[in-house]
Protein backbone atom coordinates (compact mmCIF):
# COMPACT_ATOMS: atom_id res chain seq x y z
CA UNK A 1 0.00 0.00 0.00
CA UNK A 2 2.67 2.43 1.09
CA UNK A 3 4.89 1.15 -1.65
CA UNK A 4 2.25 1.49 -4.34
CA UNK A 5 1.66 5.07 -3.22
CA UNK A 6 5.30 5.85 -3.71
CA UNK A 7 5.23 4.16 -7.12
CA UNK A 8 2.18 6.17 -8.11
CA UNK A 9 3.86 9.42 -7.09
CA UNK A 10 7.01 8.39 -8.94
CA UNK A 11 5.04 7.57 -12.10
CA UNK A 12 3.38 10.96 -11.97
CA UNK A 13 6.74 12.69 -11.69
CA UNK A 14 8.20 10.57 -14.46
CA UNK A 15 5.55 11.19 -17.12
CA UNK A 16 7.62 13.44 -19.36
CA UNK A 17 10.80 11.43 -18.97
CA UNK A 18 9.10 8.13 -19.73
CA UNK A 19 7.42 9.76 -22.71
CA UNK A 20 10.84 10.72 -24.04
CA UNK A 21 11.96 7.09 -24.01
CA UNK A 22 8.72 5.83 -25.53
CA UNK A 23 8.89 8.41 -28.32
CA UNK A 24 12.45 7.34 -29.04
CA UNK A 25 11.28 3.72 -29.12
CA UNK A 26 8.55 4.54 -31.63
CA UNK A 27 10.94 6.60 -33.78
CA UNK A 28 13.35 3.69 -33.69
CA UNK A 29 10.76 1.38 -35.23
CA UNK A 30 9.41 4.00 -37.64
CA UNK A 31 12.78 5.10 -39.03
CA UNK A 32 15.07 2.07 -39.13
CA UNK A 33 17.56 4.15 -41.08
CA UNK A 34 18.17 6.29 -37.99
CA UNK A 35 17.99 3.45 -35.50
CA UNK A 36 21.69 3.69 -34.62
CA UNK A 37 21.48 7.42 -33.98
CA UNK A 38 18.54 6.77 -31.66
CA UNK A 39 20.41 4.00 -29.85
CA UNK A 40 23.37 6.34 -29.40
CA UNK A 41 21.10 8.99 -27.94
CA UNK A 42 19.67 6.44 -25.51
CA UNK A 43 23.19 5.44 -24.49
CA UNK A 44 24.01 9.01 -23.57
CA UNK A 45 20.68 9.57 -21.81
CA UNK A 46 21.19 6.48 -19.66
CA UNK A 47 24.82 7.33 -18.95
CA UNK A 48 23.72 10.78 -17.75
CA UNK A 49 20.86 9.34 -15.69
CA UNK A 50 22.98 6.71 -14.01
CA UNK A 51 25.69 9.26 -13.23
CA UNK A 52 23.09 11.69 -11.95
CA UNK A 53 21.81 9.28 -9.33
CA UNK A 54 25.04 9.69 -7.44
CA UNK A 55 26.71 12.88 -8.68
CA UNK A 56 23.55 14.88 -9.28
CA UNK A 57 21.86 13.92 -6.05
CA UNK A 58 24.79 14.06 -3.63
CA UNK A 59 27.06 16.58 -5.34
CA UNK A 60 30.03 14.21 -5.23
CA UNK A 61 31.94 13.91 -8.50
CA UNK A 62 33.25 10.45 -9.27
CA UNK A 63 35.96 10.74 -11.90
CA UNK A 64 36.38 6.98 -12.10
CA UNK A 65 32.73 6.31 -12.89
CA UNK A 66 33.39 4.71 -16.27
CA UNK A 67 35.02 1.76 -14.44
CA UNK A 68 31.55 0.65 -13.30
CA UNK A 69 30.23 0.73 -16.85
CA UNK A 70 33.30 -1.24 -17.89
CA UNK A 71 32.68 -3.83 -15.17
CA UNK A 72 29.22 -4.35 -16.63
CA UNK A 73 30.64 -4.83 -20.10
CA UNK A 74 33.10 -7.41 -18.75
CA UNK A 75 30.32 -9.16 -16.83
CA UNK A 76 28.31 -9.69 -19.99
CA UNK A 77 31.31 -10.62 -22.13
CA UNK A 78 32.62 -13.17 -19.63
CA UNK A 79 29.20 -14.74 -19.14
CA UNK A 80 28.68 -15.18 -22.87
CA UNK A 81 32.25 -16.35 -23.41
CA UNK A 82 32.10 -19.10 -20.81
CA UNK A 83 28.39 -20.04 -20.79
CA UNK A 84 27.41 -19.64 -24.45
CA UNK A 85 26.32 -23.26 -24.57
CA UNK A 86 23.39 -22.30 -22.34
CA UNK A 87 21.98 -20.10 -25.10
CA UNK A 88 19.70 -17.31 -23.94
CA UNK A 89 20.41 -18.06 -20.32
CA UNK A 90 24.00 -16.90 -20.83
CA UNK A 91 22.73 -13.43 -21.76
CA UNK A 92 20.50 -13.29 -18.69
CA UNK A 93 23.42 -14.40 -16.52
CA UNK A 94 25.45 -11.74 -18.32
CA UNK A 95 23.18 -8.94 -17.12
CA UNK A 96 23.19 -10.32 -13.57
CA UNK A 97 26.96 -10.64 -13.56
CA UNK A 98 27.23 -7.12 -14.97
CA UNK A 99 25.31 -5.70 -12.02
CA UNK A 100 27.18 -7.91 -9.54
CA UNK A 101 30.62 -6.84 -10.79
CA UNK A 102 29.86 -3.13 -10.94
CA UNK A 103 28.20 -3.16 -7.52
CA UNK A 104 31.12 -5.12 -6.10
CA UNK A 105 33.63 -2.61 -7.43
CA UNK A 106 31.44 0.24 -6.20
CA UNK A 107 31.34 -1.25 -2.72
CA UNK A 108 35.11 -1.52 -2.62
CA UNK A 109 35.73 1.97 -3.98
CA UNK A 110 32.89 3.43 -1.90
CA UNK A 111 34.09 1.90 1.37
CA UNK A 112 37.30 3.88 1.03
CA UNK A 113 36.52 6.93 -1.08
CA UNK A 114 33.14 7.81 0.44
CA UNK A 115 34.94 8.66 3.68
CA UNK A 116 36.35 11.66 1.85
CA UNK A 117 34.59 14.88 1.00
CA UNK A 118 34.36 17.17 -2.01
CA UNK A 119 37.57 17.58 -3.95
CA UNK A 120 39.29 14.82 -1.96
CA UNK A 121 36.68 12.34 -3.08
CA UNK A 122 37.07 13.45 -6.69
CA UNK A 123 40.85 13.08 -6.52
CA UNK A 124 40.62 9.67 -4.87
CA UNK A 125 38.38 8.36 -7.62
CA UNK A 126 40.41 9.72 -10.55
CA UNK A 127 42.69 6.70 -10.62
CA UNK A 128 40.03 4.01 -10.23
CA UNK A 129 39.35 3.43 -13.92
CA UNK A 130 43.05 3.59 -14.85
CA UNK A 131 43.96 1.35 -11.94
CA UNK A 132 41.52 -1.39 -12.87
CA UNK A 133 42.49 -1.10 -16.51
CA UNK A 134 46.20 -1.50 -15.83
CA UNK A 135 45.45 -4.36 -13.49
CA UNK A 136 43.64 -6.16 -16.29
CA UNK A 137 46.24 -5.32 -18.91
CA UNK A 138 49.34 -5.74 -16.76
CA UNK A 139 48.36 -8.97 -15.04
CA UNK A 140 46.88 -10.22 -18.29
CA UNK A 141 43.55 -10.96 -16.63
CA UNK A 142 40.38 -11.78 -18.58
CA UNK A 143 41.97 -11.32 -21.97
CA UNK A 144 44.49 -8.65 -20.95
CA UNK A 145 44.87 -5.68 -23.26
CA UNK A 146 43.15 -7.51 -26.11
CA UNK A 147 39.92 -7.75 -24.18
CA UNK A 148 37.17 -10.27 -24.70
CA UNK A 149 35.56 -10.90 -28.09
CA UNK A 150 32.21 -12.66 -28.06
CA UNK A 151 31.01 -12.26 -31.64
CA UNK A 152 32.14 -15.79 -32.50
CA UNK A 153 30.41 -17.34 -29.48
CA UNK A 154 27.19 -15.51 -30.28
CA UNK A 155 27.26 -16.67 -33.89
CA UNK A 156 28.13 -20.24 -32.96
CA UNK A 157 25.28 -20.48 -30.47
CA UNK A 158 22.49 -18.55 -32.11
CA UNK A 159 23.39 -18.65 -35.79
CA UNK A 160 24.40 -15.64 -37.84
CA UNK A 161 20.93 -14.14 -38.23
CA UNK A 162 19.93 -14.32 -34.59
CA UNK A 163 23.36 -13.17 -33.45
CA UNK A 164 23.00 -10.08 -35.63
CA UNK A 165 19.59 -9.46 -34.14
CA UNK A 166 20.99 -9.78 -30.60
CA UNK A 167 23.68 -7.25 -31.41
CA UNK A 168 21.22 -4.73 -32.83
CA UNK A 169 17.53 -5.07 -32.01
CA UNK A 170 17.84 -6.94 -28.73
CA UNK A 171 20.68 -4.78 -27.41
CA UNK A 172 18.71 -1.66 -28.27
CA UNK A 173 15.58 -3.04 -26.61
CA UNK A 174 17.71 -3.71 -23.54
CA UNK A 175 18.88 -0.08 -23.66
CA UNK A 176 15.28 1.10 -23.73
CA UNK A 177 14.38 -1.05 -20.74
CA UNK A 178 17.47 0.06 -18.80
CA UNK A 179 16.57 3.68 -19.54
CA UNK A 180 13.06 3.17 -18.21
CA UNK A 181 14.45 1.42 -15.14
CA UNK A 182 16.79 4.34 -14.50
CA UNK A 183 13.89 6.78 -14.82
CA UNK A 184 11.75 4.85 -12.37
CA UNK A 185 14.54 4.46 -9.82
CA UNK A 186 15.34 8.17 -9.99
CA UNK A 187 11.66 9.08 -9.69
CA UNK A 188 11.24 6.74 -6.72
CA UNK A 189 14.23 8.27 -4.97
CA UNK A 190 12.87 11.75 -5.59
CA UNK A 191 9.42 10.90 -4.26
CA UNK A 192 10.50 9.21 -1.04
CA UNK A 193 12.46 10.31 2.01
CA UNK A 194 15.64 9.00 0.37
CA UNK A 195 15.49 11.99 -1.97
CA UNK A 196 15.25 14.42 0.92
CA UNK A 197 18.19 12.78 2.64
CA UNK A 198 20.35 13.01 -0.50
CA UNK A 199 19.35 16.62 -1.04
CA UNK A 200 20.31 17.44 2.55
CA UNK A 201 23.67 15.72 2.03
CA UNK A 202 24.27 17.71 -1.14
CA UNK A 203 23.48 21.00 0.58
CA UNK A 204 25.34 20.41 3.83
CA UNK A 205 26.57 17.01 4.87
CA UNK A 206 27.48 17.96 8.44
CA UNK A 207 24.11 19.52 9.05
CA UNK A 208 22.41 16.46 7.61
CA UNK A 209 24.38 14.30 10.00
CA UNK A 210 23.49 16.48 12.96
CA UNK A 211 19.81 16.15 12.06
CA UNK A 212 19.92 12.40 12.30
CA UNK A 213 20.32 11.44 8.66
CA UNK A 214 22.47 8.35 8.23
CA UNK A 215 24.61 10.00 5.58
CA UNK A 216 26.92 7.04 5.02
CA UNK A 217 24.03 4.72 4.29
CA UNK A 218 22.45 7.04 1.74
CA UNK A 219 25.73 7.87 0.04
CA UNK A 220 26.57 4.19 -0.32
CA UNK A 221 23.04 3.51 -1.54
CA UNK A 222 23.19 6.17 -4.26
CA UNK A 223 26.74 5.19 -5.20
CA UNK A 224 25.94 1.50 -5.72
CA UNK A 225 22.62 2.09 -7.49
CA UNK A 226 24.37 4.49 -9.85
CA UNK A 227 27.12 1.92 -10.45
CA UNK A 228 24.62 -0.92 -10.98
CA UNK A 229 22.75 0.96 -13.70
CA UNK A 230 26.09 1.86 -15.27
CA UNK A 231 26.92 -1.85 -15.28
CA UNK A 232 23.72 -2.72 -17.11
CA UNK A 233 24.49 0.01 -19.62
CA UNK A 234 27.96 -1.38 -20.27
CA UNK A 235 26.60 -4.89 -20.67
CA UNK A 236 23.99 -3.86 -23.23
CA UNK A 237 25.75 -1.13 -25.14
CA UNK A 238 29.33 -2.30 -25.19
CA UNK A 239 29.48 -6.07 -24.76
CA UNK A 240 26.23 -7.10 -26.39
CA UNK A 241 25.95 -4.40 -29.02
CA UNK A 242 29.62 -4.23 -29.92
CA UNK A 243 30.34 -7.92 -29.53
CA UNK A 244 33.65 -7.24 -27.77
CA UNK A 245 35.15 -5.51 -24.76
CA UNK A 246 38.49 -3.78 -25.04
CA UNK A 247 40.07 -2.18 -21.96
CA UNK A 248 41.45 0.87 -23.79
CA UNK A 249 37.90 1.66 -24.86
CA UNK A 250 35.73 0.74 -21.89
CA UNK A 251 37.96 2.38 -19.25
CA UNK A 252 38.32 5.62 -21.18
CA UNK A 253 37.87 8.57 -18.81
CA UNK A 254 36.29 10.40 -21.72
CA UNK A 255 32.92 8.82 -20.89
CA UNK A 256 33.06 10.09 -17.31
CA UNK A 257 33.75 13.60 -18.55
CA UNK A 258 30.84 13.35 -20.97
CA UNK A 259 28.59 12.23 -18.11
CA UNK A 260 29.65 15.22 -16.01
CA UNK A 261 28.96 17.63 -18.87
CA UNK A 262 25.53 16.12 -19.62
CA UNK A 263 24.42 16.16 -15.99
CA UNK A 264 25.66 19.71 -15.38
CA UNK A 265 24.05 20.90 -18.60
CA UNK A 266 20.67 19.33 -17.96
CA UNK A 267 20.45 20.01 -14.25
CA UNK A 268 21.96 17.88 -11.49
CA UNK A 269 19.61 16.06 -9.16
CA UNK A 270 16.60 16.39 -11.45
CA UNK A 271 14.72 13.74 -13.35
CA UNK A 272 14.37 15.44 -16.71
CA UNK A 273 17.76 17.20 -16.67
CA UNK A 274 20.00 14.26 -17.57
CA UNK A 275 17.59 13.31 -20.35
CA UNK A 276 17.82 16.78 -21.86
CA UNK A 277 21.58 16.85 -21.32
CA UNK A 278 21.91 13.42 -22.93
CA UNK A 279 19.75 14.29 -25.92
CA UNK A 280 21.55 17.56 -26.49
CA UNK A 281 25.05 16.24 -26.04
CA UNK A 282 24.31 12.97 -27.84
CA UNK A 283 22.99 14.66 -30.97
CA UNK A 284 25.72 17.29 -30.95
CA UNK A 285 28.27 14.53 -30.62
CA UNK A 286 26.72 12.60 -33.49
CA UNK A 287 26.40 15.42 -35.98
CA UNK A 288 29.75 17.02 -35.23
CA UNK A 289 31.23 13.55 -35.45
CA UNK A 290 29.72 13.17 -38.90
CA UNK A 291 31.11 16.52 -40.07
CA UNK A 292 34.56 15.87 -38.74
CA UNK A 293 35.39 13.05 -36.34
CA UNK A 294 36.99 14.33 -33.14
CA UNK A 295 35.54 17.80 -33.53
CA UNK A 296 32.99 17.19 -30.76
CA UNK A 297 35.75 16.95 -28.15
CA UNK A 298 36.58 20.57 -28.80
CA UNK A 299 33.15 21.57 -27.58
CA UNK A 300 33.10 19.79 -24.21
CA UNK A 301 35.08 22.33 -22.22
CA UNK A 302 33.37 25.46 -23.62
CA UNK A 303 29.94 23.92 -22.97
CA UNK A 304 30.86 23.05 -19.41
CA UNK A 305 32.31 26.52 -18.81
CA UNK A 306 29.26 28.21 -20.26
CA UNK A 307 26.93 26.08 -18.15
CA UNK A 308 28.79 26.69 -14.92
CA UNK A 309 28.85 30.44 -15.52
CA UNK A 310 25.40 30.99 -17.01
CA UNK A 311 23.30 28.11 -15.70
CA UNK A 312 24.80 26.85 -12.47
CA UNK A 313 21.80 24.64 -11.85
CA UNK A 314 21.57 23.43 -15.42
CA UNK A 315 18.78 23.98 -17.92
CA UNK A 316 16.20 22.36 -15.66
CA UNK A 317 17.18 24.44 -12.67
CA UNK A 318 16.92 27.58 -14.80
CA UNK A 319 13.48 26.69 -16.14
CA UNK A 320 12.11 25.51 -12.82
CA UNK A 321 12.99 28.75 -11.07
CA UNK A 322 10.90 30.62 -13.62
CA UNK A 323 7.87 28.35 -13.60
CA UNK A 324 5.37 29.27 -10.94
CA UNK A 325 2.48 26.95 -11.74
CA UNK A 326 2.79 24.00 -9.32
CA UNK A 327 1.39 21.45 -11.78
CA UNK A 328 3.86 22.46 -14.46
CA UNK A 329 6.62 22.43 -11.87
CA UNK A 330 5.80 18.87 -10.93
CA UNK A 331 5.88 17.86 -14.57
CA UNK A 332 9.29 19.48 -14.91
CA UNK A 333 10.85 17.64 -11.99
CA UNK B 1 18.17 16.10 40.01
CA UNK B 2 18.67 13.43 37.38
CA UNK B 3 21.57 13.36 35.01
CA UNK B 4 20.72 14.45 31.51
CA UNK B 5 24.13 14.21 29.94
CA UNK B 6 27.42 13.10 31.43
CA UNK B 7 30.79 13.30 29.71
CA UNK B 8 33.75 11.51 31.26
CA UNK B 9 37.37 12.02 30.28
CA UNK B 10 36.58 12.70 26.64
CA UNK B 11 39.51 12.83 24.24
CA UNK B 12 39.29 13.53 20.55
CA UNK B 13 40.86 15.43 17.69
CA UNK B 14 41.56 15.52 13.99
CA UNK B 15 44.09 13.14 12.49
CA UNK B 16 47.31 13.52 14.49
CA UNK B 17 46.17 16.61 16.32
CA UNK B 18 44.53 16.04 19.67
CA UNK B 19 42.05 18.74 20.64
CA UNK B 20 40.21 17.42 23.69
CA UNK B 21 42.43 16.24 26.53
CA UNK B 22 40.08 14.49 28.89
CA UNK B 23 37.01 16.67 29.25
CA UNK B 24 34.47 15.76 31.92
CA UNK B 25 31.22 17.52 32.58
CA UNK B 26 27.66 16.83 33.65
CA UNK B 27 24.45 18.50 32.63
CA UNK B 28 21.51 17.96 34.94
CA UNK B 29 18.18 17.09 33.45
CA UNK B 30 16.14 20.17 32.52
CA UNK B 31 19.02 22.52 33.22
CA UNK B 32 21.01 24.87 31.07
CA UNK B 33 24.75 24.48 31.18
CA UNK B 34 27.15 26.66 29.31
CA UNK B 35 30.72 26.01 28.19
CA UNK B 36 32.75 29.18 27.88
CA UNK B 37 36.19 29.64 26.43
CA UNK B 38 38.28 31.45 23.84
CA UNK B 39 38.57 30.53 20.19
CA UNK B 40 40.39 27.27 19.66
CA UNK B 41 39.63 25.94 23.13
CA UNK B 42 37.91 22.91 21.61
CA UNK B 43 34.31 23.86 22.34
CA UNK B 44 33.00 22.96 18.89
CA UNK B 45 35.01 19.73 18.88
CA UNK B 46 33.50 18.90 22.26
CA UNK B 47 29.95 19.18 20.95
CA UNK B 48 30.75 17.34 17.74
CA UNK B 49 32.36 14.53 19.70
CA UNK B 50 29.44 14.27 22.11
CA UNK B 51 27.15 14.05 19.09
CA UNK B 52 29.38 11.45 17.46
CA UNK B 53 30.18 13.45 14.32
CA UNK B 54 33.82 13.28 15.45
CA UNK B 55 34.85 9.90 16.77
CA UNK B 56 35.75 9.89 20.46
CA UNK B 57 39.28 8.58 21.08
CA UNK B 58 38.81 7.93 24.75
CA UNK B 59 36.26 8.56 27.44
CA UNK B 60 32.53 8.20 27.72
CA UNK B 61 29.33 9.96 26.74
CA UNK B 62 26.36 8.98 28.88
CA UNK B 63 22.88 10.06 27.94
CA UNK B 64 20.26 9.73 30.68
CA UNK B 65 22.18 6.90 32.27
CA UNK B 66 22.92 5.05 29.05
CA UNK B 67 26.38 4.78 27.52
CA UNK B 68 26.12 6.23 24.01
CA UNK B 69 29.82 6.92 23.35
CA UNK B 70 29.92 5.06 20.07
CA UNK B 71 26.30 5.42 19.02
CA UNK B 72 26.27 7.07 15.56
CA UNK B 73 24.73 10.55 15.26
CA UNK B 74 21.56 9.44 13.48
CA UNK B 75 20.88 6.99 16.32
CA UNK B 76 21.46 9.69 18.90
CA UNK B 77 18.93 11.95 17.21
CA UNK B 78 16.42 9.11 17.25
CA UNK B 79 17.11 8.66 20.97
CA UNK B 80 16.51 12.33 21.74
CA UNK B 81 19.74 14.33 21.37
CA UNK B 82 20.15 16.97 18.69
CA UNK B 83 22.90 19.44 17.80
CA UNK B 84 22.40 22.92 16.40
CA UNK B 85 25.72 23.19 14.57
CA UNK B 86 28.03 26.17 14.51
CA UNK B 87 27.14 28.76 11.90
CA UNK B 88 23.57 27.41 11.73
CA UNK B 89 24.21 25.20 8.70
CA UNK B 90 20.81 25.58 7.13
CA UNK B 91 20.03 24.19 3.70
CA UNK B 92 19.95 27.57 1.92
CA UNK B 93 18.34 26.37 -1.29
CA UNK B 94 15.45 24.67 0.50
CA UNK B 95 12.43 26.48 1.87
CA UNK B 96 11.89 27.18 5.55
CA UNK B 97 9.36 24.40 5.79
CA UNK B 98 11.55 21.90 3.95
CA UNK B 99 14.36 22.69 6.37
CA UNK B 100 12.02 22.02 9.26
CA UNK B 101 10.79 18.77 7.77
CA UNK B 102 14.37 17.57 7.39
CA UNK B 103 14.76 18.20 11.10
CA UNK B 104 12.08 15.58 11.67
CA UNK B 105 13.90 13.12 9.44
CA UNK B 106 14.17 10.39 12.05
CA UNK B 107 10.45 10.66 12.74
CA UNK B 108 8.89 10.89 9.32
CA UNK B 109 8.05 7.81 7.36
CA UNK B 110 6.38 7.30 4.05
CA UNK B 111 3.58 5.86 6.11
CA UNK B 112 2.28 8.89 7.95
CA UNK B 113 2.70 12.58 8.42
CA UNK B 114 1.37 12.45 11.98
CA UNK B 115 4.89 12.22 13.38
CA UNK B 116 5.88 15.70 12.35
CA UNK B 117 2.63 17.67 11.93
CA UNK B 118 2.41 18.18 15.67
CA UNK B 119 6.07 19.17 15.98
CA UNK B 120 5.73 21.53 13.03
CA UNK B 121 2.81 23.41 14.52
CA UNK B 122 4.66 23.68 17.82
CA UNK B 123 7.68 25.19 16.12
CA UNK B 124 5.46 27.64 14.25
CA UNK B 125 3.81 28.57 17.52
CA UNK B 126 7.22 29.25 19.01
CA UNK B 127 8.43 31.20 15.97
CA UNK B 128 5.47 32.82 14.21
CA UNK B 129 7.98 34.48 11.87
CA UNK B 130 8.90 31.13 10.43
CA UNK B 131 5.27 30.39 9.64
CA UNK B 132 5.05 33.68 7.72
CA UNK B 133 8.11 32.72 5.73
CA UNK B 134 7.48 29.02 5.35
CA UNK B 135 7.70 29.05 1.54
CA UNK B 136 10.77 31.25 1.36
CA UNK B 137 14.27 29.90 0.74
CA UNK B 138 16.22 29.62 3.97
CA UNK B 139 19.16 31.48 2.47
CA UNK B 140 17.07 34.63 2.11
CA UNK B 141 16.22 34.95 5.80
CA UNK B 142 17.87 37.49 8.11
CA UNK B 143 20.48 36.31 10.59
CA UNK B 144 18.09 36.18 13.52
CA UNK B 145 15.47 34.35 11.51
CA UNK B 146 18.07 31.88 10.32
CA UNK B 147 19.04 31.15 13.90
CA UNK B 148 15.37 30.68 14.77
CA UNK B 149 15.10 28.25 11.89
CA UNK B 150 18.20 26.36 13.01
CA UNK B 151 16.75 25.97 16.50
CA UNK B 152 13.29 25.17 15.14
CA UNK B 153 14.78 22.55 12.86
CA UNK B 154 16.55 20.93 15.80
CA UNK B 155 13.31 20.95 17.83
CA UNK B 156 11.53 19.07 15.03
CA UNK B 157 13.11 15.83 16.20
CA UNK B 158 11.58 16.53 19.64
CA UNK B 159 14.83 16.16 21.55
CA UNK B 160 15.17 15.93 25.30
CA UNK B 161 18.79 17.05 25.09
CA UNK B 162 19.73 19.98 22.91
CA UNK B 163 23.34 20.92 22.12
CA UNK B 164 23.93 24.38 20.68
CA UNK B 165 27.15 25.68 19.16
CA UNK B 166 27.28 29.46 19.47
CA UNK B 167 23.70 30.30 18.63
CA UNK B 168 24.39 34.02 19.06
CA UNK B 169 27.21 34.09 16.50
CA UNK B 170 26.83 36.89 14.01
CA UNK B 171 23.70 38.30 15.56
CA UNK B 172 23.01 41.81 16.83
CA UNK B 173 23.43 41.87 20.64
CA UNK B 174 19.74 42.41 21.22
CA UNK B 175 18.74 39.47 19.03
CA UNK B 176 21.43 37.30 20.59
CA UNK B 177 19.89 37.93 24.01
CA UNK B 178 16.42 37.15 22.65
CA UNK B 179 17.62 33.81 21.33
CA UNK B 180 19.25 32.83 24.59
CA UNK B 181 16.18 33.94 26.57
CA UNK B 182 14.12 31.75 24.34
CA UNK B 183 16.33 28.76 25.05
CA UNK B 184 15.92 29.44 28.72
CA UNK B 185 12.14 29.39 28.28
CA UNK B 186 12.32 26.11 26.42
CA UNK B 187 14.19 24.58 29.29
CA UNK B 188 11.65 25.87 31.81
CA UNK B 189 8.50 25.03 29.88
CA UNK B 190 9.47 21.78 28.18
CA UNK B 191 12.07 20.48 30.56
CA UNK B 192 14.71 20.52 27.83
CA UNK B 193 18.27 19.71 28.88
CA UNK B 194 20.52 22.26 27.22
CA UNK B 195 24.28 22.30 26.71
CA UNK B 196 25.38 25.56 25.20
CA UNK B 197 28.73 26.69 23.86
CA UNK B 198 29.02 30.46 23.75
CA UNK B 199 31.30 33.39 23.23
CA UNK B 200 28.59 35.86 24.16
CA UNK B 201 29.34 35.22 27.79
CA UNK B 202 27.20 37.89 29.38
CA UNK B 203 24.04 36.68 27.67
CA UNK B 204 24.84 33.02 28.24
CA UNK B 205 25.65 33.41 31.91
CA UNK B 206 22.50 35.38 32.56
CA UNK B 207 20.40 32.29 31.91
CA UNK B 208 22.66 29.38 32.68
CA UNK B 209 22.49 27.23 35.80
CA UNK B 210 26.03 26.01 35.65
CA UNK B 211 29.11 26.95 33.69
CA UNK B 212 32.36 25.36 32.61
CA UNK B 213 35.36 27.26 31.36
CA UNK B 214 37.47 25.52 28.80
CA UNK B 215 40.97 26.34 27.58
CA UNK B 216 43.22 24.36 25.27
CA UNK B 217 41.12 21.25 25.39
CA UNK B 218 40.63 20.98 29.15
CA UNK B 219 38.13 22.31 31.68
CA UNK B 220 39.97 24.83 33.83
CA UNK B 221 37.10 26.02 35.98
CA UNK B 222 33.51 25.18 36.75
CA UNK B 223 30.76 26.29 39.05
CA UNK B 224 27.28 27.61 39.60
CA UNK B 225 26.46 30.62 37.54
CA UNK B 226 27.01 33.12 40.35
CA UNK B 227 30.38 31.69 41.26
CA UNK B 228 31.63 32.02 37.69
CA UNK B 229 30.03 35.40 37.28
CA UNK B 230 31.92 36.69 40.31
CA UNK B 231 35.20 34.94 39.69
CA UNK B 232 37.77 37.69 39.43
CA UNK B 233 39.99 36.06 36.79
CA UNK B 234 37.04 35.19 34.60
CA UNK B 235 35.61 38.67 34.87
CA UNK B 236 38.91 40.06 33.68
CA UNK B 237 39.60 37.54 30.96
CA UNK B 238 36.18 37.10 29.43
CA UNK B 239 33.74 39.69 30.62
CA UNK B 240 35.99 42.69 30.30
CA UNK B 241 34.79 43.98 33.65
Amino acid sequence: MVFTNAVRRALRKARLTLAAYIILGVLYLAFPHYSQLIATLMFYMILAQAFNIFMGMTGYIDFGYVAFVAMGAYGMALAVESLYELGWASIIVGFLLAVALSVALASMVGAIALRLRGAYFAIATIGVNEGVRYLIEGANLVGGSEGVIIVRELRATFGRETANFIMTGLADLALLLIGITAVMITALILSTRVGYALQAIREDEDAARALGINVTRYKVMAFTISAGIGGLLGAANWALKGGYVEPAHVFNIHYTVEAIVMVMLGGPGTLLGPIIGGLFYGSMNYFLGVIKPGLQLLFLAPILLAVVVALPKGLMGYVRERVKDPRLRELLT
Amino acid sequence: MGEGLVVEGLESGYGEMQVLWGVSLRVNRASMTVVLGPNGAGKTTLLRTIMGINKPWKGKVIMEGEDVTFVPPHEKVARGMTLVPEGRRLFPELTVEENLLLGAYTRISTRSTAGYREALSQVYELFPRLRERRGQKAGTLSGGEQQMLAIGRALMSEPRILLLDEPSQGLAPKIAIQIIDLLSNLRRERGLTILLVEQNIAAALKNADYAYVMEQGVIIKEGERDKILHDESIRQAYLGL
